[in-house]
């Protein structure tokens, strides 16, 4: 006959065959991939289901024509099935339920189409008319006595148009750009393909329209869609990776940039990937960190620390408490220690829990931080040497009582012994006292020579009210030189602090005396005020409240600069290297000029935790 | 008249040194009171009795130098011993302006102390004994008749009895009747003695009343 129909059948079958191989094909190479290989079959039944119907077509012979008819139901059930689970389950789509009745109802119209009937539609066909189609194509359309069992498969149809229209309302809802464009042409397709060939099977089956059973274009448009849609996903899933490549491309470029080693750890503890500078940092090629156990990088005391901390954190979904370690240790592949500064992110990934470990080799900075302290500890020394010079009167003094005290209980005790008879009754009270002279006159010196004594800063917990009133002691005499009273008053509890008695007591000191110095030209009401206080859950504090003139606002914080002093002598680096010594305490310096006049300088120190 | 025991006052506001120099002056057999602030001492000391003050020059609430201006004022005179650490020239001399008979520097050796304090309390038995003949004049003096005292003048003036008794328009010989009374009341054994006393009492270089 050679006809356009001829041709586009054949077209239609060709495509079909074509899409479901290529999918076919995908599925061997993606095995994961199960609907590659339910498209497969939706494309491959209509295939078949379409030479079964370009069969029909070409068929004048009624017998052979309700048997070409009966086998036709089976590719086209199941192009029905595949339909329903690819819609079903790779769209998400659709209600169970009508999924399930409208394969059972199309099943049981195939049962019914061997049982009853030349085939589910007719009880018999009697004849073949001849079909004119547009452009003079002539097909064959039968004509015969419905099988009444017909019912049931277009009930299935019916159901089936629920089921798109359900999922079709489904995947609109879904929203997005994306969801919505699958909406219109999956759903879309799916309503009109499915309404219109069930309607038209029905019309023919029922005899209103005398037409051949034109299926096809419906079924090879719903494979189009569907394969419209696989080819999507697949275009989709194939710039995501390209997108995914240039993604690890820019993280491995960003990985081998940063300054860091970095170290990405699996939850065995194997290292998974190294960047250029753990190469460097630890002295490894590559490849010999590369699945090695992370161990290799840290010496040998700490592994059981690591191995603990490692179970807990896998035990413990708490990958965000891991805190950053300031004073870590690394190893060197030549076995040299250095200090490390870490930090750990996790890492969730497809493959499981990761580590990403950022090590940075301070060796260098640590030396730098050690040279400044140095620095920062001789400058104190020599502040504290002049300081001292300035105090020296007050210090001589602090001597002198007490060799006094020996001197005259020595020379009353000859005297009491030159008399004739010796007195001995006050020897023994005056011995005592020689004694407890002497160790006065002792610990002034010790605490001198402490002070004078250049060492390295030493940490140690002291209660802040005895580092005050030491102070005030070594200052007792000055005072009253300068006659100026102190009025202290110190917290009695008062959480203990942790630092270097010398530099603290250095910074009251210089406290003090500026305090003194900003009493000087006024006549009276030379009056300090020493206060010890807590001023928070972890710092305790010391002020020095001055009745002077206070400290011109400008001033305020101008006054820890260095050579900033308005003193006649003086460098002015006594406040300056106060701030600096607390500083390095990890508290802070700074003045107020308080509502009642003078000038308050408040020195915060953290309390030792507990 | 009989002389009262003297008390060697300490005040020092250090008590191991207060203790120590207490008990080097008590070995010298003296009497000590021993003050530990100017306050205590300005409250508890005896104003009448004769001694001499140990004081420490820097010492919180009134300090050495006030409490001497203080006793100053008060017409005291106990003489002051000031002990201190640090002395400067400045606070020394205008200690020593104001009168304190010595300025030693802690520690202090027994035998200046010792000196110093032997010195003031001779120098305040001294100031007493003075003070006491000063009142057994004016007593004299008090008792003296209109003419005693004119003739007493006269005598002051180193006049001859002749020129004295020109003057008062009397004899010579009333003029020796009654300075052999001023001899007695006045309790002098030579003339020369007599014009000591009237020197003393200011009799003739000032006018006397």
């Amino acid at each position: 006959m050679g006809n356009w129909v001829e041709i586009v059948w054949i077209g239609m079958c060709a495509v079909s065959l074509a899409l479901g191989a290529i999918h076919l094909f995908v599925w061997f190479k993606q095995r994961t991939g199960y609907f590659h290989l339910l498209f497969f079959a939706l494309a491959v039944s209509a295939t078949a289901f379409g030479a079964f119907e370009l069969a029909l077509m070409h068929e004048w012979a009624p017998e052979r024509y309700a048997d070409i008819l009966r086998w036709a139901h089976v590719p086209l059930a199941l192009w029905v099935l595949s339909m329903i689970g690819f819609v079903h389950f790779y769209f998400g789509a659709g209600r169970s339920w009508l999924a399930w009745a409208a394969s059972g109802f199309r099943l049981a119209g195939l049962a019914l189409n061997f049982v009853t009937g030349v085939n589910v539609n007719f009880l018999a066909v009697s004849s073949l008319e001849p079909v004119a189609f547009w452009g003079g194509a002539v097909v064959a359309g039968p004509v015969g006595v419905v099988n009444p069992w017909a019912i049931v498969p277009q009930i299935g149809n019916l159901i089936l148009l629920m089921f798109v229209i359900d999922a079709a309302i489904t995947l609109w809802r879904r929203g997005g750009s994306d969801a919505r464009r699958r909406a219109v042409v999956v759903g879309g397709s799916l309503v009109a393909c499915v309404a219109a060939v069930a309607g038209f099977a029905a019309l023919i089956t029922i005899g209103l329209v005398h037409a051949p059973t034109i299926v096809m274009p419906g079924v090879f448009v719903i494979v189009l869609a569907m394969g419209y849609e696989l080819g999507w996903d697949m275009i989709a899933a194939a710039q995501l990776a390209t997108q995914l490549r240039a993604s690890e491309q820019r993280f491995r470029a960003v990985v081998e940039a940063v300054p860091s080693a970095i170290l990405v750890i699996d939850d065995r503890g194997l290292i998974s990937l190294a960047n250029q500078q753990a190469e460097t940092v630890f002295g490894y090629p590559r490849a010999e960190l590369i699945r090695q156990p992370v161990e290799l990088l840290i010496p040998e005391r700490f592994h059981g620390r690591l191995s603990a901390w490692r179970t807990e954190w896998a035990t413990g979904p708490h990958a965000q408490s891991i805190a950053p370690g300031r004073d870590r240790v690394g190893r060197r592949k030549n076995g040299v220690e250095f200090p490390a500064e870490v930090m750990l992110s996790p890492l969730q990934t497809e493959k499981g829990p990761f580590i990403l470990a950022s090590v940075v080799d301070v060796t260098e900075r640590r030396r730098l931080e050690q040279a400044t302290a140095r620095q920062r500890d001789e400058l104190a020394h020599l502040s504290r040497v002049a300081l001292l010079g300035e105090l020296s009167g007050s210090l001589a003094h602090e001597l002198n009582q007490p060799l006094t005290a020996i001197l005259s209980n020595a020379q009353a005790a000859q005297r009491f012994l030159a008399q004739s008879p010796p007195r001995t009754d006050k020897l023994a009270e005056i011995l005592t006292d020689i004694v407890k002279a002497n160790h006065r006159a002792g610990s002034v010196i010790v605490r001198l020579r402490s002070m004078l004594r250049k060492e390295e800063s030493k940490r140690l917990v002291l209660n802040l009210n005895h580092v005050v009133e030491e102070s005030l002691r070594l200052l007792r005499s000055d005072l009253l030189a300068r006659h100026v009273t102190v009025q202290s008053d110190l917290a009695e509890r008062l959480p203990s602090i942790e630092g270097d008695r010398n530099q603290l007591q250095q910074v009251l000191l210089n406290l003090l005396m500026n305090g003194c110095d900003a009493m000087e030209g006024q006549a009276t009401d030379r009056c300090l005020t020493v206060r010890t206080q807590q001023t928070g859950q972890a710092t305790v504090e010391v002020t020095v409240s001055d009745r002077g003139l206070g400290i011109p606002v400008a001033d305020l914080d101008r006054v820890f600069d260095p050579f900033v002093t308005t003193k006649a002598q003086g460098l002015g680096l006594g406040l300056t290297i106060c701030r600096s010594i607390v500083e390095a305490h990890g508290g802070r310096l700074w003045a107020t000029n308080p509502a009642q006049g003078g000038a308050t300088l408040h020195c915060e120190l953290p309390a030792t935790p507990g | 008249m009989e002389e009262r025991v003297p008390t060697v006052y300490l005040v020092d506001d250090d008590p191991d040194v207060l203790a120590a120099i207490g008990r080097l002056i008590e070995s010298e057999g003296l009497q000590v009171a021993a003050f530990a602030s100017a306050q205590r001492f300005l409250d508890g000391f005896d104003r009448r009795a004769p001694g001499c003050l140990v004081l420490d020059l820097a010492m919180p609430g009134i300090n050495g130098l006030e409490l001497q201006r203080s006793l100053e004022q008060e017409g005291s005179l106990l003489p002051i011993i000031f002990l201190t650490g640090r002395g400067d020239i400045a606070t020394s001399v205008q200690a020593m302006k104001h009168g304190a008979v010595d300025f030693l520097t802690k520690p202090v050796d027994d035998t200046a102390l010792l000196a110093a304090v032997h010195d003031a309390l001779a120098a305040n038995r001294a100031h007493h004994r003075a003070d006491r003949e000063r009142a057994h004049i004016a007593q004299a003096l008090a008792s003296l008749t209109a003419r005693e005292r004119q003739v007493l003048e006269g005598i002051a003036a180193g006049r001859l009895n002749k020129q004295i008794a020109a003057e008062l328009g009397t004899s010579e010989k009333t003029i020796k009747f009654h300075r052999g009374n001023l001899m007695r009341k006045m309790g002098a054994r030579v003339a020369a003695d007599l014009v000591k006393l009237a020197e003393r009492a200011g009799v003739g270089s000032t006018p006397a009343n």
